[in-house]
């Protein structure tokens, strides 16, 4: 196969990764878009502006949700490699891995309908704070799960390393535990960031509807049926991740 | 004596590994810990380190109980099986890393540095990731940061076992020449007979939970329970053996 021949799947792969993207930027700012044409009936950029800076809120929306995942992601990451530590020297620690896993056996819905009444008696109902400290529920349990594999006998054997060299805790850490874990760190933040990114159903119970994340903007426009302010959500949705796998790409998978 | 261990005992669950191990060790002296995997001898290393908790007994550095004291406090460098070199850090950052944490001068660092890398033949791959040098090269590294921060004691598990026959021999008499020229006392953990009998002043023997001192290497090697004389003896029957008429021809 020649490399051109060989180009040719790779361009296809790449034309349909980008294909949603370029449709949802061509939807987001067509004027009229009707079956069975297959382009749009004129164009209005001027949507967007209205629909960041107007009563829509699209703007404001990006802006919690981006506040709330970064906020979920930069507590659980670090929290969860030092738990998962705790856990794993712990003796019981086949228990604490399972309990762990606990909040990923059942649906984000249930679990919110079980806290609701905790969270309401906390005050923590209908605002960013309780939405932050419900999300962080999953992604402090992913993080765990994810650096439970990190704690290997060698990274136990290099800690104490540090230790009988004379290094104290905050040296062992800075020194050699957290260089070490330095690949792991970014994708679990760049995971738990996600995991809070696209929580819908836990978003909306304990945010009572009043925090309006992306994804509940998105699902608003769908049963609005307003394609125009969906595609542009969805665009806002999309661009987060889409940047994290590019950082990804080039900061981690580069490491190796 | 620089080293007192008396009666030390330690158990993980319902099961005693160390059931009271008693040994000195003198200035600048290399005792060798001889035993079978599982016999306690990393426990025993690591109970002497600090990173492990006796459940009794006592040890003494100096004459001063060292119960209360941390590892770092300790001034004893564990040597593991694995060189355990950062990854993230060059030959030249891994041999200064003790010193760093220590926070040493910076010129002292670098002369330190130079001249272990010296001595140890590494001042051609101080600019080397870790996974560029070879086994040997490592843990000849893993050995110059140890002696780089001049550890009041070394205490070295197997840290041969994974090298191939020549560059095990090429670090066996490296370690002797260096701590011989630094004048570091060590305990030496093997479960090889050869390497425990080259690389000491004197043997112990840890079996069952018991350690037996030898303070001549001639009762080491006339003790049955050592293992001495069956290798000995089976050496010596491959000999005659080889001398024998092999069969007849056709």
């Amino acid at each position: 196969m020649s490399p051109a021949e060989r180009r040719f799947p790779a361009l296809l792969v790449a034309l349909a990764c980008l294909f949603p993207f370029v449709y949802l930027a061509a939807l987001s700012v067509a004027e009229s878009w009707r079956f069975p044409d297959l382009t749009p009936q004129g164009f209005r950029p001027g949507r967007w502006l209205t629909a960041l800076t107007g009563s829509a809120g699209l703007g404001r929306s990006f802006a919690i949700s981006c506040a709330i995942s970064l906020t979920v992601a930069v507590i659980a990451t670090p929290t969860g490699f030092l738990a998962s530590k705790f856990m794993a020297a712990h003796r019981r620690r086949r228990l604490l891995l399972f309990l762990a896993y606990a909040p990923f056996v059942m649906s984000p819905a249930v679990i919110a309908v079980c806290l609701m009444f905790v969270y309401l008696k906390l005050g923590l109902g209908g605002g960013v704070a309780g939405v932050i400290a419900a999300q962080i529920i999953f992604s402090l349990a992913f993080a765990m799960v994810f650096f439970n594999g990190f704690w290997s006998p060698r990274v136990k054997a290099m800690e104490d390393l540090v230790y009988t060299l004379g290094g104290n805790r905050w040296q062992a850490y800075r020194e050699a535990l957290l260089p070490a874990a330095r690949g792991m760190l970014l994708i679990c933040f760049f995971q738990a960031f996600l995991i809070s990114w696209f929580q819908y159903a836990l978003t909306m119970m304990i945010g009572a509807g009043k925090v309006q994340t992306l994804p509940l903007k998105v699902y608003d426009y769908v049963n609005e049926a307003n394609m125009f302010y969906a595609a542009m959500a969805s665009l806002l949705l999309a661009l987060p991740p889409a940047l994290l796998l590019w950082l990804n790409k080039r900061f981690v998978f580069k490491q190796g | 004596m620089l080293l007192e261990v008396c009666g030390l005992k330690k158990g993980f669950g319902d099961e005693p590994v160390l059931r009271g191990v008693d040994f000195t060790l003198a200035r600048e002296e290399t005792l060798s810990v001889l035993g079978r995997s599982g016999c306690g001898k990393t426990t025993l290393l690591k109970i002497i380190a600090g990173l492990e908790t006796a459940d009794a007994g006592a040890l003494r550095f100096n004459g001063r109980d060292l119960a209360a004291t941390p590892p770092q406090a300790r001034g004893f460098v564990y040597l593991y099986q694995e060189p355990l070199l950062l990854p993230h850090l060059d030959l030249r950052g891994n041999l200064a890393f003790g010193l760093k944490l220590r926070k040493r001068p910076r010129p002292e660092i670098e002369t330190r540095v130079g001249e272990l890398a010296e001595r140890l033949g590494l001042t051609d791959h101080m600019d080397k990731a870790p996974h560029q040098l070879s086994g040997g090269q490592k843990q000849r590294a893993a050995f110059g940061r140890a002696l780089a921060v001049r550890p009041a004691l070394l205490l070295l598990d197997e840290p041969f076992s994974k090298l191939d026959v020549a560059i095990r021999a090429e670090m066996q008499r490296l370690f002797k020449e260096t701590a011989a020229a630094y004048g570091i006392p060590s305990l030496f953990v093997t479960h090889d007979l050869k390497e425990a009998i080259l690389m000491s002043d004197r043997i112990a023997l840890l079996r069952d939970g018991v350690m037996k001192t030898y303070n001549r290497k001639r009762d080491f090697i006339d003790d049955p329970d050592t293992g001495v004389l069956r290798e000995v003896a089976f050496w010596e029957g491959l000999r005659s053996q080889s001398h024998e008429p092999s069969g007849t021809a056709d």
